[in-house]
């Protein structure tokens, strides 16, 4: 009766494969309808300024125009943590690219037509372009209204620019770094953006049928889309459904609405379908991307190799709205604070606006980044107190018992081994030394992530052929978790082949409530709730199957497509005939399962502002890189790569080896090549892939990858989330190579061949940051609630 | 308008269209080709890739008007369902495939790249020929596996 949890784990190919292979697929920019319009929008020219003109008259009387709408048509406000984030902006624009008005006419043309036509006035004002800007003395704010935005979730401290504030204070850290035994090491380091470059851009096809909204779009949250849609139109959650077609790639930029609400709008003041989709170069422009990022990190290190206390400042730029950065302060105190056993730690972490495109979440969010500082810093340590690297990150790694900052009590020894376990795949993959003048540098680097748990729903439909139908609102994003591990756990449950099991795609009408897509969760918390639906299918079909077979239930085993009399093979019956005699006799055969997060407590009073104190699954990773640098034109080539990855328990070691393949290499972009900033006129300075360098065939190296498993989880059948992490410590790993290699301090990324070249000449200092303050406690609000110092 | 007459995937198609249209919103516009997928617009990604008369083509910089008589080969003319390409049935049995937006370039790409004396059969040598072809998913090593394979076979 017991549930084999290795009959869940297999090489199971996608179903999807062959249609994208052919060309068939239809993802939302290959749909269309009858009669459908398309939409553009009129976006902001400036970075800052009040709006002193909107005429749209002239504009409606285009030709083909059927729709033109603005802020008096979406009275609200959405976010994250903090509603400040209007669908247009209305008296005062925030960012270059802010819509101001969408338009909807019969041909692309045509509305792009009309969006010249309408008259804008906008009388410019101050803008704060970036942080340093944010947080001086008397900066113009980017939300003088900023009080009275509403608080969507109690906790954080804000103020001015600073759209949130999360702290963590465990112990005394004045006390440890006054210790005369210690060593004190700091470090400072920078990062841009990263842009995410899904294929396919943000993309939607609304209509308006019957009193309600159909949101066809390429999203990763069906169900963020629709009560965001909800919120800023003013209308009901419930008159919105959103479906989900295929998705051409999310990474993190689809976690949040998009022009879902414009399209929606346009739709119902039309009475047609209408298509809205970005340009390339909107979508350039206007990408949640991965934040830039400041901090400043701070150790009191023992003779011995101890961490007795440590205090980090990390500065996150927002952009104009607060998104998923005021969430995302969260994830400092488990990524920077994580990896290593302090003594005493305190952390600030803050959101800070500035009148620039928002930012959002991108693959292991926040924790790219601070693994790059911390692990960078952890080098530095190394090097302060003569102990090598392997050997500090072996004795101070997390292990059974261990506290993290927050408290948090991590379960079992897991770092420490897979670090054991990376030095037997380097010495399995040894690459050659350059012997042509570059110079050889090489890092191993530890990091710590998790799985964004929380809500997800599940249902599943025994249907009497004996396939069953599983209906979520999980979308197939290009990872693959909703075409392979759905299907197989439900499949391993039910005694079926993952083949007989459909796949319903993502319909808020017809499945419950899910966070979405993202953070490792599918797996997991939809794979928890699939399996939980299966659970209650399986009971009712041994309940029948008894009945006909006059067995007790406990009695019968269900595998391979039969129930059976256990130790009797042949004796029973095939599950179409349970099901089918069970349809008839009693109705349909379904099962419902749900999700939530469990909440792991983490030590009271250690934190505040912070939407997850302590980790229900922590992620761990290992990688190590060689590499040439090569010291004439500061080119770095990567030698060899490889990932000891915790994946507590593995269903589809294929599936998981394509994305780690694929996560580092997106990761190898970010160390070596891939930057956004933003230019004086506020604008993006990267709005083509003529100008964003993303890896080509020819950059990258087949990855040596070892799955670590049997860390603890809380995942069905002990598996933990593994598509978006890869990424996690590749900047760190690129990084801690590149300064061994060069001799430099290695402070900021990505290391392209100036960078390199300037690290080789002694000619790169360290950034300096005149707006993090000298004194860890003048970088805190005031009004920031104050914990004891407990622990 | 011109009247531009195009062999599609073996079958003449006559359209008019402004001459400078891009090929690839004739295909996908007007023909309901919506394979090859508009993604960067500039010739960079390859992800619009067609065969112009045999030869790989962006048909986001390919003007319809030098498409003109010419025979265009979507991804859409290579395989089907029922019948992939031996390129699409490598990539499928290598698992490559990941958002599959890259793909139909991809294919068009490696059914050029694997026909014999077009690309030596090695690693580097595939990895310089899809120097015009990005994917954001894979991280590329099985696509450059599965063109392998099939260079294998193709001996």
């Amino acid at each position: 009766m017991s549930l084999s949890a290795e009959t869940a784990v297999r090489n199971f190919r996608r179903r999807d494969a062959r249609d994208k292979l052919t060309g068939r697929t239809r993802y939302t920019i290959d749909r269309g309808h009858f009669g459908m319009l398309h939409a553009a929008l009129l976006r902001s020219p400036v970075p800052s300024g009040r709006i002193v003109r909107l005429d749209i008259e002239a504009a409606a009387r285009m030709p083909g125009v059927r729709a033109i709408v603005t802020s008096a048509d979406a009275p609200g406000r959405a976010g994250i943590g903090i509603a400040d984030h209007p669908l247009f902006a209305s008296n005062v624009v925030r960012y270059r690219g802010e819509p101001i008005a969408a338009v909807a006419a019969e041909t692309e043309a045509e509305a792009r037509a009309a969006l010249a036509a309408i008259g804008l006035a906008i009388e410019p004002l101050p803008a704060v372009l970036d942080m340093a800007a944010a947080l001086a003395e008397d900066a113009p704010l980017v939300h003088p209204d900023w009080r009275d935005h509403a608080v969507l979730h109690a906790g954080g401290a804000r103020g001015g620019n600073v759209a949130w504030e999360a702290t963590v204070e465990r112990g005394d850290v004045e006390a440890a770094f006054a210790r005369r035994d210690v060593t004190l090491v700091e470090t400072s380091l920078r990062v841009p953006r990263q842009n995410h470059v899904p294929f396919e851009p943000r993309a939607v096809v609304a209509r308006f049928e019957d009193g309600r909204f159909h949101i066809e779009t390429s999203t990763q949250v069906p169900w963020t889309v629709r009560n965001a849609t909800a919120a800023l139109l003013g209308v009901p959650a419930a008159a919105i459904r959103v479906t989900v077609p295929p998705v051409g790639g999310g990474f993190g930029l689809k976690f949040d609405w998009a022009l879902e609400p414009f399209a929606a709008l346009l739709a119902r003041r039309a009475g047609r379908p209408v298509r809205l989709v970005n340009s390339r170069e909107e979508e350039m422009q206007t990408c949640l991307f991965r934040e830039n990022a400041e901090i400043r990190i701070r150790s009191a290190v023992t003779a011995d190799g101890a961490v007795a206390g440590r205090e980090a400042v990390v500065l996150m730029d927002c952009g104009a709205y607060g998104g998923e950065q005021v969430f995302l302060t969260t994830m400092t105190a488990h990524t920077l604070g994580g990896n290593y056993r302090l003594g005493a730690v305190r952390i600030v972490s803050r959101a800070v606006y500035t009148n620039t495109a928002p930012n959002g979440a991108f693959r292991a969010c926040n924790g790219v980044y601070n693994t790059f500082a911390l692990e960078r810093h952890t080098d530095e340590i190394a090097a302060a107190t003569g102990i090598a690297p392997e050997t500090f990150r072996r004795q101070n790694v997390v292990g059974d018992g261990d506290l993290g900052a927050t408290g948090q009590v991590f379960e079992g020894d897991v770092l420490g081994p897979m670090l054991d376990r990376m030095r037997a795949l380097r010495d399995k993959t040894p690459v050659a030394t350059p012997q042509d003048g570059r110079l050889w540098g090489r890092a191993t680097t530890v990091g710590t992530w998790f799985v964004f748990t929380g809500p997800s729903a599940a249902t599943v439909n025994m249907n009497a052929d004996g396939s069953a139908t599983l209906v979520t609102s999980g979308v197939e994003i290009g990872s693959g978790s909703m075409q392979q591990a759905l299907p197989q756990i439900v499949a391993a449950t039910l005694g079926l082949q993952p083949e007989d099991v459909v796949v319903r795609a993502a319909d808020t009408d017809a499945a419950g409530y899910d966070v979405g897509v993202g953070g490792g969760r599918t797996t997991v918390s939809l794979g928890a709730a699939s399996r939980a639906a299966a659970i209650e299918v399986r009971t009712r079909l041994l309940k029948v199957a008894g009945d006909m077979l006059e067995a007790a239930a406990e009695d019968l085993v269900m595998a391979d497509g039969r129930i059976e009399i256990a130790g009797a093979r042949g004796s029973g019956l095939t599950i179409a005939e349970v099901a089918a005699h069970a349809q008839a006799r009693y109705g349909p055969v379904s099962g419902t399962g749900s999700f939530a997060a469990a909440g792991t407590p983490a030590m009271a009073g250690c934190c505040a502002g912070h939407f997850i104190e302590a980790l229900d699954i922590p992620v761990f990773a290992v990688h190590d890189c060689d590499l040439a640098v090569d010291p004439g034109t500061g080119h770095v080539e990567v030698l060899a790569y490889r990932v000891v990855q915790d994946v507590g328990r593995a269903l589809n070691p294929p599936a998981i080896f394509g994305q780690i393949q694929g996560g580092v290499v997106q990761g190898l972009g970010y160390a070596l090549h891939e930057e956004a900033d933003v230019g004086p006129d506020g604008g993006i300075r990267q709005a083509s892939f003529e100008t964003y360098r993303l890896p080509l065939a020819g950059d990258v190296v087949p990855v040596a990858i070892d799955l670590y498993e049997g860390a603890p989880s809380l995942g069905p059948l002990g598996t933990k989330g593994a598509g978006e992490v890869p990424i996690l410590n590749v900047g760190a790993t690129i990084a801690c190579a590149v300064a061994r290699a060069t001799g430099g301090r290695v402070c900021e990324l990505p290391l392209t061949p100036p960078r390199v070249l300037a690290l080789l000449s002694g000619e790169a200092p360290p950034p300096a940051f005149p707006h993090i303050a000298e004194r860890h406690a003048d970088n805190l609000l005031p009004s920031a609630p104050r914990q004891g110092g407990g622990g | 308008m011109m009247q531009v007459t195009l062999l599609v995937n073996g079958e003449e198609r006559r359209l008019s269209a402004e001459p400078l249209t891009p090929l690839l919103d004739v295909l996908r516009d007007t023909l309901h080709l919506t394979g090859a997928k508009p993604v960067c617009r500039e010739g960079f990604c390859g992800a619009c890739m067609v065969l112009l008369d045999g030869a790989p083509a962006v048909a986001c910089l390919t003007p319809v008007a030098l498409a003109d008589g010419r025979s265009v080969e979507t991804v859409e003319g290579l395989g089907t369902a029922e019948t992939p390409s031996p390129v699409q049935r490598a990539l499928e049995e290598h698992e490559a495939v990941q958002c599959g937006m890259c793909f139909p370039g991809m294919v068009v790409t490696l059914t050029h790249l694997t026909r014999p004396g077009n690309c030596a059969p090695t690693r580097d040598a595939v990895k310089a020929g899809l120097v015009g072809n990005l994917c954001r998913c894979t991280g590329y090593e099985r696509i450059v596996d599965a063109a392998l394979a099939v260079m294998e076979d193709g001996r």
